[in-house]
């Protein structure tokens, strides 16, 4: 079966940047996103994740190349300087390349 | 003034919080499952709610409709006075001493409740609608601690951005989820009056001490968890966050006894001057001075002003009280 490539955007911030991360997912594109809240450490210290107003969350988001692209480039400018938050992409295949 | 702290101190809700502290300073993997602690939290805000909606159908609006306007005042009014001492006693940044001033003209909704429970245990009567004031003061002083630190580091203009900013503001401050809970009851209780609250009573009523006990051993851990921060915020924070709530609790008081409540609810009112918010007001601050450290403002309203209040705040603004009233 043929598989397409696209870019696996994974986001994991504090959950105070939720709606205005989903808003910047929504009007660069994506056709859809997944949400879970974590718990961990990093630069910021470590955040307990105890009662959900100070979880953390981690939302994957599978998108065409050129619009990671675009959306980590508002994310690194927008959003970098006020919330706890890391960003990276992965390359990988999927099948229906219609649905993103 | 001894005889009602030890009462609040003794009692199974404080207890509870000193246990949930205990359990984090001792890193025991204690840990409440998220769906408990929001279907707690769900509880607390709706029963508190009714049951004040029920007090307001009851009372009538005209005996409420003054101390009200009170409490609405000095929640707005709290951070004009704050945020000079935070900028200038405590050499913070604008944004910082707004979002500081913020969470202290906003109130603990928890704090709130452990003193109706308090007041209930010693057998103080209030005036039930007091709820009313809880969902009033949350909003005000949040939205004035943000035109502030707006003000105060010169980012207050009239662009598309700042406009954005301030409707999703006004939308997380007024429509957070529990200002629409707390609101939301008031309306069904005030509706459904003293019929309705002998519908809803056994569940509503009989175990909201065991609930609240619960959630305030969640509390204690989740305050204990933060201790560790009160080394970063400096020795000036750690007096904010007991003497400023001492001054803005007997201003309270003060305003509760001036507006003809009686002493139980004069203390109540002093109770929520003195409560600073830890949920409504670090998610607004968050979404609107995204630039404010939310360590400094968290510490100091979960990590020293609330588990102090909770101990000997409460007791003190009801001796107060009753010093004041003959």
């Amino acid at each position: 079966m043929p598989t397409h490539p696209m870019t696996l955007l994974t986001i994991v911030c504090e959950a105070h940047a939720r709606g205005r991360v989903l808003d910047l997912l929504r009007t660069t594109g994506a056709q859809g996103w997944t949400l879970f809240p974590v718990e961990g450490t990093g630069a910021q210290g470590g955040r307990p994740a105890d009662i959900p107003e100070y979880t953390n969350l981690q939302i994957e988001v599978i998108v065409k190349p050129a619009v990671a692209t675009q959306i980590l480039e508002q994310l690194g400018r927008d959003f970098f300087p006020r919330y706890a938050m890391v960003a990276f992409t992965s390359e990988i295949q999927v099948l229906r390349a219609e649905k993103f | 003034m001894i005889d009602a702290i030890q009462a609040n101190l003794l009692s199974p809700a404080v207890l509870f919080f000193v246990l949930g502290v205990i359990a984090a300073v001792v890193r025991s993997d204690l840990r409440f499952p998220e769906p408990l602690y929001i279907g707690l939290t769900i509880y607390l805000l709706v029963s508190i709610g009714f049951k004040g909606g029920v007090a307001i159908a009851e009372a009538g609006l005209s005996d409420v409709w003054l101390p009200s306007l009170a409490a609405i005042g000095l929640g707005a009014a709290i951070p004009l006075w704050t945020y000079p001492i935070l900028r200038r006693g405590g050499g913070l940044s604008a944004v910082d001493s707004a979002a500081i001033a913020a969470h202290y003209g906003s109130v603990s909704a928890v704090t709130f409740i452990a003193a109706t429970n308090y007041l209930n245990a010693i057998g103080e009567p209030f005036e039930n609608y007091a709820s009313a004031f809880l969902a009033i003061m949350e909003s005000p002083a949040i939205l004035i601690g943000v035109v502030l630190g707006r003000l105060g580091s010169g980012q207050l203009s009239p662009s598309g951005a700042a406009t954005a900013s301030l409707r999703s503001l006004v939308h997380e401050a007024l429509c957070g989820r529990s200002v629409l809970l707390l609101t939301g009851a008031l309306v069904v209780g005030a509706i459904s009056g003293p019929a309705g609250m002998a519908k809803v009573e056994p569940f509503f009523v009989a175990p909201f001490q065991g609930v609240l006990a619960l959630f305030l051993l969640e509390m204690g851990t989740v305050a204990g968890r933060r201790l560790g921060d009160l080394r970063k915020v400096g020795p000036f924070l750690l007096a904010f966050g007991i003497l400023i709530p001492l001054v803005n609790g007997v201003l309270g008081v003060l305003l509760g006894h001036a507006t003809g409540l009686s002493l139980g609810g004069a203390t109540l009112l002093g109770v929520l001057s003195a409560s600073a918010s830890y949920i409504a007001a670090p998610a607004a601050i968050r979404v609107s001075l995204p630039e404010a450290n939310p360590t400094l403002s968290l510490t100091a309203s979960l990590g020293i002003t609330f588990p102090f209040n909770l101990t000997l705040g409460i007791p003190f603004f009801l001796a107060f009280a009753r010093w004041l009233y003959p």
